[in-house]
């Protein structure tokens, strides 16, 4: 029954492309077989010992063992190559997940889709849809009170950040993520990195308060009926952001790797201290590294150009000052939310020389007097596109155009295997400056040939080559 | 910095009504201090108010040759630049004066030497004799006030009640309050007569002109409109960047359905809508009108077709200056290869030739963004806002104005058309460049 419903929650979530689609209907048949295989491996286990004296029960048993030696051999590469397909799988409803929360379609604006699109599942997989009910409907109830942002028809494919209420979230969401949801909502917790740092730490609270129910094991039970649910309300609360949709993956790997004969207490401690690994290796430790070799690149005499706030960025030119480098900094502020005035006065209490500008006029006037610009990325495609703070394209051909090095900022973390060829393939509306006769959009895409240097933990590179680092990390692991 | 809606800001309809009552010296007083607050701003009000100020000069001040007129106009002029360097069109302005006096001075030497009596009946047929005195009458009492010695008070009433009882035919009565004669070059003698109408003549043809290039400046607005149709097509995407009543009234003659994304300028509040009158002309026609709350207008430029800029002046280079932040939104349309087009009347086109494009910026209230209460910032922060900037002209396809569509190349032939040599050359910013 657990293996069956593995497939269950990508399910009923409604899916932007195919791929997903025929993964989860794959799923239950192979985690089917493997578990049968594994059934069987277990009789066999138990059953070779006797197999010379004793009558097969069987006849498939006795085909079994019939051709001990080879057999065995081809049943172990069997049932490896069952559970590479069934982690393979796993990763492919991680990544038709993650697909779904920041891409077209899902999150689109238009109530009624949502929800015939969710109908249309309940109808068509009942058995998917049968586990929980309450989950398809909460959203769109959502989105009928609040929406009334009229989206021009060419942006209607993006997606949009909606405050749910919290009576109206899924019974089952725990409340450290019902709280980080509405924090998502609002975004009082915005960039990417922080929100996924506090995405683990609430997954780590729900892991740590999970008691798995009486005839089942913690590998087959948590990511379907614990924790997609957490992602669901979390993705419904504002689209997941790249950086979430590559560690979900990855926790939905450490689950299903998980011993089968592991104690609950042992499987819930590993998985806490692979979180707590993950944490300090991809966003501490990367986030000092990456500060340390983006100060580098700060000298003496040198004019720093930023765009809005970031905290990486911030924390760079702060590591640079600390290290006794004399710059002064030039903030180009995106006009409708200002965080670069907040940047502005923390360099300036650490008596850093500021200069800011509130728009982008007379922006080349402010880029020829810059010698190096920071940027952090949201996020990086893996054509080489730069996911950031809308504007950020702007200011880099700028910059591109005067001949200025321009230094993108980035944990690899935030790597996706994605494309985006323009800024409107992927992004997300701005609900608070959205309205019947405005629009905003919250992030852009930066071609390559406009960034110089791609910072990341695994060393400096070409921006083209962020997929290579993607490659790296997956040798690592 | 922004002076309140209505009250008691002065505007430049409240400096032109103001304009009748006053010495002329008070009057371009006052414009020069409401151009150096910002009070008259934007091209069209400093067009208009330039205009109207050369006009007083032509008619209230007294010269007896051209030459002083051009030298005091010119006097005038530096005085208006200086007060508002950056914009322009003022300077256009005045050169297109210059250029119009300069012309008309030539017209009537030309016509002195060969016929004068067959000329000027022709001229002064129009204007009937009698109101054109009661007018002259009137123009010699301001003129009494500021200080002219009692004689040529006396002249100028002779003079006025001689027209009224001579044959109008033979005297060019509008405007013959003898301001003429000026003290020393031989009080109007008979030696002085001829130059003395000659004067005359030419006041009344400059006012003409002055008037037109006024009524020109007033029509650009509809002229412009007539090529709407050959820009937009349907369904097209066009961005505009806070656009002004030129572009706005273009956009919306096209009857064609097409979506408008306006970046609006972000220090505005969002409750009061400065284009709703726009955007409901536009959603008249089925068009859509969505504001775009992004200052990085390259997220947008994948699905945008045109970009329409509204030019604050467009220089003979082909260049155009631009408020602040268009700039960006020009290079992001290029980059992409997008078509931007800049929209503005004729006398927008400037044939200054000392502006240093790169560093023209015009830097300007700080307190559009940074509050004055916010005290870590005011202390500690240097804070740049622009106000205008430079659109280098490689970014810029097509330029339309009240003369049709032009290619870069052409500006210059368009420039040489309304403005002379000399015009064009002469110094306006005269002390204040640095």
């Amino acid at each position: 029954m657990s293996a069956e419903q593995n497939g269950a929650p990508a399910e009923a979530v409604p899916k932007p492309t195919e791929a997903p689609k025929d993964a989860p209907t794959e799923t239950p048949k192979q985690a089917a077989t493997n578990e049968n295989e594994k059934a069987s491996k277990e009789a066999k286990s138990g059953a070779d010992s006797k197999a010379d004296k004793t009558e097969p029960k069987s006849s498939d048993a006795a085909g079994d063992k019939k051709l001990t030696g080879a057999e065995l051999k081809a049943k172990a590469k069997a049932e490896k190559a069952a559970r590479r397909a069934q982690q393979k799988t796993s990763k492919e409803v991680a990544k038709g997940e993650a697909a779904v929360s920041s891409s077209p379609g899902q999150l689109g604006p238009s109530a009624s889709e949502v929800k015939s699109k969710g109908k249309g599942k309940d109808g068509a997989s009942a058995a998917a849809a049968a586990g929980r009910p309450a989950l398809p409907k909460a959203p769109p109830s959502a989105v009928v009170t609040e929406q009334k942002i009229q989206i021009p028809e060419c942006f209607s494919h993006l997606s949009m950040a909606r405050r749910i209420p919290m009576t109206q979230a899924d019974k089952d969401v725990h409340p450290s993520v019902l709280m980080l949801g509405q924090q998502m909502a609002t975004f009082t917790i915005d960039e990417s990195i922080t929100r996924l740092k506090a995405t683990m730490l609430a997954f780590r609270k729900v892991i740590e308060s999970y008691i798995t129910p009486p005839g089942n094991v913690l590998a087959r039970h948590f990511t379907p009926h614990v924790l997609n649910i957490q992602i669901e309300y979390l993705t419904a609360c504002r689209p997941m952001c790249f950086s979430m949709g590559n560690a979900i993956r990855w926790l939905k790997l450490q689950v299903s790797k998980i011993d089968m004969d592991a104690s609950e207490e042992q499987a819930k401690k590993e998985l806490c201290q692979a979180i707590d690994i993950f944490i300090a290796e991809r966003i501490t430790v990367a986030d000092e590294y990456i500060t340390e070799q983006g100060a580098k690149h700060i000298k003496d005499g040198d004019v720093v150009l930023t765009y809005s706030r970031n905290t990486l960025v911030e924390k760079a030119i702060l590591y640079a000052h600390s290290t006794g480098t004399k710059f002064s900094v030039l903030i180009v502020d995106d006009p409708y939310e200002q965080f670069g005035q907040q940047l502005a006065k923390t360099l300036t209490d650490e008596g850093i020389k500021v200069t800011y500008s509130g728009d982008f006029g007379g922006l080349r006037n402010h880029m020829r007097r810059a010698t190096k610009v920071f940027f952090a990325a949201e996020a990086m495609f893996s054509n080489g596109a730069m996911y950031a703070r809308a504007g950020t394209c702007d200011v880099a051909m700028t910059a591109h155009e005067l001949g200025k090095k321009v230094i993108a900022l980035c944990e690899t973390i935030n790597i996706t295997e994605r494309v985006a060829t323009d800024s409107l393939t992927y992004n997300e509306i701005d609900p608070e400056r959205s309205s019947a006769a405005a629009f905003r959009l919250m992030f852009d895409a930066t071609s390559d040939k406009y960034i110089s240097l791609l910072v990341t933990e695994l060393g400096s590179v070409q921006a083209r080559s962020a997929p290579d680092l993607l490659r790296k990390l997956e040798e690592f692991n | 910095m922004a002076p309140p809606k209505g009250g008691y800001a002065p505007t430049l309809d409240k400096f032109l009504d103001t304009l009748k009552g006053r010495p002329l010296e008070a009057s371009i007083e006052s414009l020069v201090s409401l151009l150096k607050r910002r009070q008259i701003q934007g091209s069209e009000p400093c067009a208009l108010a330039t205009a109207h100020i050369l006009l007083q000069v032509v008619v209230m001040d007294k010269y007896t040759d051209v030459n002083q007129l051009l030298a005091r106009i010119q006097g005038v002029a530096r005085r208006l630049v200086a007060a508002q360097p950056r914009e322009l069109v003022i300077g256009n302005i005045v050169r297109r004066v210059l250029g119009l006096i300069r012309d008309e001075a030539l017209e009537n030497r030309n016509e002195a030497g060969s016929d004068e009596s067959i000329s000027s009946p022709v001229r002064d047929a129009s204007p009937p004799p009698m109101s054109a005195s009661v007018s002259s009458l009137n123009e010699a009492a301001p003129l009494a006030k500021m200080g002219r010695p009692g004689l040529m008070n006396a002249l100028t009433r002779t003079q006025s009640m001689f027209n009224l009882l001579a044959d109008p035919d033979t005297t060019p009565p509008i405007w013959s309050t003898g301001a003429s004669p000026a003290p020393g070059s031989g009080v109007s003698t008979p030696m002085a007569d001829p130059q003395s109408t000659d004067v005359k003549a030419l006041r009344s043809e400059v006012i003409d002109g002055i008037e037109e290039i006024m009524d020109e400046i007033r029509q650009v607005d509809e002229q412009v409109q007539a090529y709407s149709d050959i820009i937009i097509h349907p369904g097209d995407y066009i961005l505009v960047h806070q656009p002004c009543k030129t572009v706005q009234r273009f956009l919306t003659r096209s009857k064609r359905k097409c979506t408008v994304f306006l970046a609006v300028d972000p220090s505005a509040h969002p409750a009061e809508d400065p284009y709703a009158s726009f955007r409901k002309s536009m959603a008249a026609t089925g068009s859509v009108v969505v504001n775009i709350m992004n200052t990085g207008l390259m997220a947008y430029m994948s699905r945008v077709n045109k970009v329409i800029l509204s030019a604050r002046a467009i220089m003979g280079t082909g260049s155009v200056l631009v408020d602040g932040g268009a700039s960006v939104i020009a290079r992001a349309a290029r980059e992409l290869g997008r078509t931007v087009i800049v929209i503005g009347g004729v006398y927008k086109l400037s044939p200054d030739n000392q502006i240093d494009q790169e560093t023209a910026t015009e830097w300007g209230n700080p307190s559009k963004y940074v509050n004055y209460s916010d005290g870590r910032m005011v202390g500690q922060v240097t804070v740049k806002t622009a106000v205008s900037e430079f659109v280098p002209s490689e970014l810029v396809n097509t330029y339309i104005t009240n003369l049709g569509a032009h290619s870069r190349d052409h500006l210059h032939a368009i420039v040489n058309d309304h403005y002379k040599e000399a015009d064009i050359e002469f110094d306006l910013y005269g002390t204040i460049r640095k």
